[in-house]
């Protein structure tokens, strides 16, 4: 996953990755990316039918994007 | 005799800086969750190296997905645990980013690294830059 989005980085889009691997996405160091603390695969942005979460979530990672780089970190932040 | 393009160090993080306002942006949505059009090709589940081009106006009941990799419990009832397209919409009607593309793409699971990185992997990207989006979102399973 990190390495799409780092080909697509490459050609000069921003880009922001949701993943719920923190420590594999880490190793292949990723230009922004946030994990939503506690979720494993197959639910990447919370539970189901909680739009309220999974904005939140998308808006989080979107806010990445405006923020100051952290260059190969993942983002880790927890939701209820 | 030419020389081998030199390629990105697995140590090196391309970077390109973001420099427009969210609410001004077109989002485009790139996943690796087997998503694809119900009337598309399935994916194969064992591996498949190919990806699929999800066009932005179709409704979330006209996707699916294949894959036996990742937990279904979330996805089963409702597809924005992985492919937030639902979602998207909603923060581009509150005004929160400006828009989506008209394409959005979709990959399956694979353990052909190789052929994902040299053949895969580049020509999605590149077709990601023909419709130019500001910001590119990615989500795994």
């Amino acid at each position: 996953m990190v390495t799409v989005q780092r080909a697509i980085e490459m050609t000069g889009i921003s880009t922001v990755l949701i993943t719920v691997e923190p420590e594999e996405s880490a190793q292949a160091r990723p230009p922004r990316a946030l994990c939503p603390k506690g979720f494993g695969v197959g639910h990447s942005l919370g539970r189901p039918k909680d739009p309220a979460l999974q904005k939140k979530i998308l808006s989080d990672a979107l806010g990445l994007l405006l923020e100051a780089p952290r260059l190969g970190e993942v983002v880790v932040r927890e939701y209820r | 005799m030419a020389e081998k393009p030199l390629e990105l160090s697995r140590y090196c993080i391309p970077y390109t800086p973001f420099s427009k306002k969210l609410e001004e942006s077109r989002i485009c949505l790139v996943t690796t969750a087997s998503v694809r059009a119900k009337d598309q090709r399935p994916f194969q589940v064992d591996g498949d190296t190919s990806y699929r081009v999800i066009e932005g106006f179709l409704p979330t009941h006209s996707l699916t997905y294949d894959d036996v990799h990742y937990d279904h419990e979330c996805v089963d009832q409702d597809l924005n645990c992985v492919f937030p397209i639902d979602r998207l919409a909603e923060l581009a009607e509150e005004g929160i980013i400006g828009g989506l593309t008209e394409k959005h793409f979709s990959m399956g699971f694979s353990q052909a690294l190789r052929e994902l990185r040299e053949s895969t992997i580049p020509a999605l990207a590149r077709e990601v830059d023909r419709i130019r989006p500001d910001a590119v979102l990615l989500t795994g399973g």
